[in-house]
């Protein structure tokens, strides 16, 4: 083991991964290939999960609520100190942004593997942060500088409607309500003061300008502890639902060399307001003219990093690992080299037919793509429910190519070799966005889904019929063979009784 | 020829003739929608008269029923479709956080009843029709399961 410090680094031997699904085995395999040991902790209701079993180690932390496990700061402390792991990673969501956890991870002596807790402090409140930027010269979404006081709503005409109340403590799209009409702002704050107060412990709201049409573009940046800051490029986030991301691609269609260039800049001032390093997003709105306005940097890996990682072809956790040990960033990072086009589909267990409202079930069936120029991260297991404590996301299907309409025809591909039984996820979606004639051009903004996705409408004719075809032959061939179910309980083998049943299928079907 | 009768909601779909199911992992559900040609995958969930169609990436509900089912069942349904009281239940499992209405209080149709937050978002229920709350089963702080009955407008 290494002992040298400064430059050389404290090499790190046993990173626990605060963190459950597939950000935990994304960093786990990030350890394994640096020849770190990981630790897993797991809550009852993971007892058996995938991320579990991809960890060196594996310690229990409480009960299935987050707020009793993963949230649990004591009982992921303790897990540390048994295990004899010397850090800590986050993975995103959970307390990855949470400043508190950073100091008690440190106060206990291990190192923390994100950025510094005052980066986090100063701009998890993304009020404070708003403020900060704009006094940097980075300009913000126009709105009000202030927190919005919930007793006695101010008049909001000179910020003008449609407006967008957000929370201050807030990320990943909760505590977040558009409100179109100035009767509806009551009734809207209280909504989403509830919803930040349930997700950050602080129902602050503060409030901002719908953008729109805007697209949604962020900068991935990766700093080390020496001044060393590279900006990896940026994504484009804009196909979302409620206000949260379910398509990202990189290079973004609507960036041109100079406005990368200004992004980066913008992207390197919004860091220069806090001392930072590790890795971190700026997200920005971009509008119609080609402006772009500061939205909030999020001090943490994000889900959507492997685009990144796919055309730059630098392991961002690996870095963040280095980073924490003091290492500084080479030279393959801070000029990096960009090669293709990437884009990831967030495969959800919700049903995009119905509002894209989450579905609780068990999955029965998974088929994961492969095959050249896909990655798959993804923490699926067959016969597992899914608990409704934690986040819906199934599987980030990432695909890689020389350009942008090679990476999208792959990704018709891989989308089309998935397959998820035992509940609806949002595949069909994606199925039906590789082929909207705005997203094969690059042409879309934040408002695709909204405007364009015939939410409700029933499947095609053709499916229909197909459907029914197969629900009746599994009917048929059920009665004689498998106690009248099918998916459920373990296989037997085709008998001859199915063969024959099949056949008689094929033959009803042909008198039709 | 089937004494099947297919539907998808309310209306009657005809199997796609010529088509046939075969099965690729029987445990699993896993199977192929062939015409001797050409080729489909697709998962098959459920039992009886209940079915689940995956095809594409859209989970397709079906009903395939005997002549003896459909009867039964129009049967039910005419019993249920009399301005009869009607029952809000969750549609997915989470907390109940918030309840707008009160036993006795008058409701519009859209009208917010309660909100149900699950996989960290806030779920609005809304009334299906205008009427009076008749009973409200629930109080704010309580998990509920899927099809648990929330309360109640006559």
């Amino acid at each position: 083991m290494r002992k040298d410090s400064g430059r050389s680094g404290t090499r790190i031997r046993r990173i626990l991964v605060a963190n459950r699904g597939e950000i935990a085995i994304r960093v786990m395999r990030a350890c394994r290939e640096m020849g770190r040991e990981s630790v897993a902790i797991y809550s009852d209701a993971d007892r058996d999960a995938p991320h579990v079993m991809a960890a060196d180690r594996a310690l229990r932390v409480g009960p299935p609520a987050a707020s009793a496990s993963y949230l649990n700061v004591d009982a992921i402390l303790d897990a540390a100190r048994q295990s004899g792991a010397d850090a800590i990673h986050p993975g995103y969501g959970f307390l990855s942004e949470n400043a508190g956890f950073t100091r008690a991870v440190e106060a206990a002596g291990l190192t923390w593997i994100g950025p510094p807790a005052a980066t986090q402090e100063a701009l998890g409140n993304k009020l404070a942060a708003r403020r900060a930027v704009a006094d940097a010269g980075v300009s913000v979404v126009p709105g009000l500088l202030v927190a919005l006081d919930a007793a006695a709503p101010p008049d909001l005409s000179e910020v003008g409607f449609p407006l967008m109340l957000k929370a201050a403590a807030g990320g990943g799209g909760r505590g977040m309500r558009r409100v179109d009409d100035p009767a509806d702002l009551p009734n809207s704050m209280a909504a989403a003061a509830r919803e930040a107060q349930a997700a950050f412990g602080d129902g602050t709201l503060y409030v901002e300008r719908m953008i729109a049409p805007a697209r949604h573009i962020e900068v991935q940046l990766l700093g080390d502890r020496h001044g060393g800051l590279a900006v990896l490029g940026e994504r484009d986030c804009s196909v979302q639902r409620r206000h949260q991301k379910l398509v990202e691609e990189t290079p973004s269609p609507a960036v041109t060399p100079e406005l990368r260039a200004a992004l980066g800049e913008s992207a390197r001032r919004v860091a220069g307001t806090v001392e930072f390093h590790s890795a971190a997003t700026v997200e920005f709105l971009l509008d119609a003219d080609g402006g772009h306005y500061f939205l909030e940097m999020n001090t943490r890996l994000q889900v959507e990093h492997g685009v990144t990682e796919l055309v730059t072809g630098i392991d961002i956790v690996a870095w963040q690992i280095r980073v924490a040990e003091g290492l500084p960033l080479d030279p393959s990072v801070l000029e990096p080299r960009f090669a293709g086009h990437a884009i990831e589909a967030r495969v959800y267990a919700e049903d995009p037919y119905d509002g894209f409202r989450p579905v609780a079930g068990t999955i029965t069936a998974w088929h994961a793509p492969d095959g050249p120029g896909v990655r798959v991260d993804h923490a699926v297991a067959e016969g597992k429910p899914l608990t409704a404590a934690y986040d819906p996301l199934l599987a980030k299907l990432m695909v890689h190519a020389h350009d942008r309409p090679a990476a999208v025809a792959r990704l018709r591909r891989a989308i089309d070799e998935t397959m998820v039984g035992g509940l609806q996820t949002d595949l069909g979606f994606h199925r039906w966005l590789v082929d909207h004639p705005g997203f094969g051009r690059g042409d879309y903004h934040t408002g695709l889904i909204a405007d364009d996705w015939p939410d409700g409408a029933p499947p095609a004719a053709e499916d229909l019929a197909l459907a029914a075809t197969a629900a009746v032959d599994a009917r048929q061939l059920a009665a004689v063979t498998n106690n009248g179910r099918v998916a459920a309980g373990p296989a037997t083998d085709a008998s001859d009784w199915a063969r024959l049943a099949r056949r008689e299928a094929l033959r009803g079907s042909d008198h039709d | 020829m089937t004494d099947y009768e297919v539907r998808f909601g309310g209306t009657e779909v005809q199997p796609a003739a010529g088509w046939a199911l075969e099965w690729v992992d029987r445990g699993r559900g896993i199977g192929r929608l062939t015409n001797g040609q050409f080729s489909r995958p697709v998962i098959v969930e459920g039992a009886g008269s209940e079915w689940f169609i995956t095809l594409a990436g859209r989970r397709i509900p079906v009903s395939v029923q005997t002549w003896r089912e459909r009867v039964l069942a129009e049967a039910r349904g005419a019993a249920a479709d009399s301005g009869a009281p009607v029952d809000i239940r969750a549609t997915l499992p989470g907390l109940v956080v918030a309840i707008n209405v009160a036993d006795g209080d008058e409701v519009e149709e859209g009208a917010s009843l309660l909100t149900i937050e699950a996989m960290k978002m806030q779920n609005e229920v809304r009334a299906p029709r205008a009427g009076r709350i008749t009973a409200v089963d629930v109080s704010v702080g309580q998990p509920v399961a899927t099809g648990v009955l929330l309360l109640r407008i006559e």
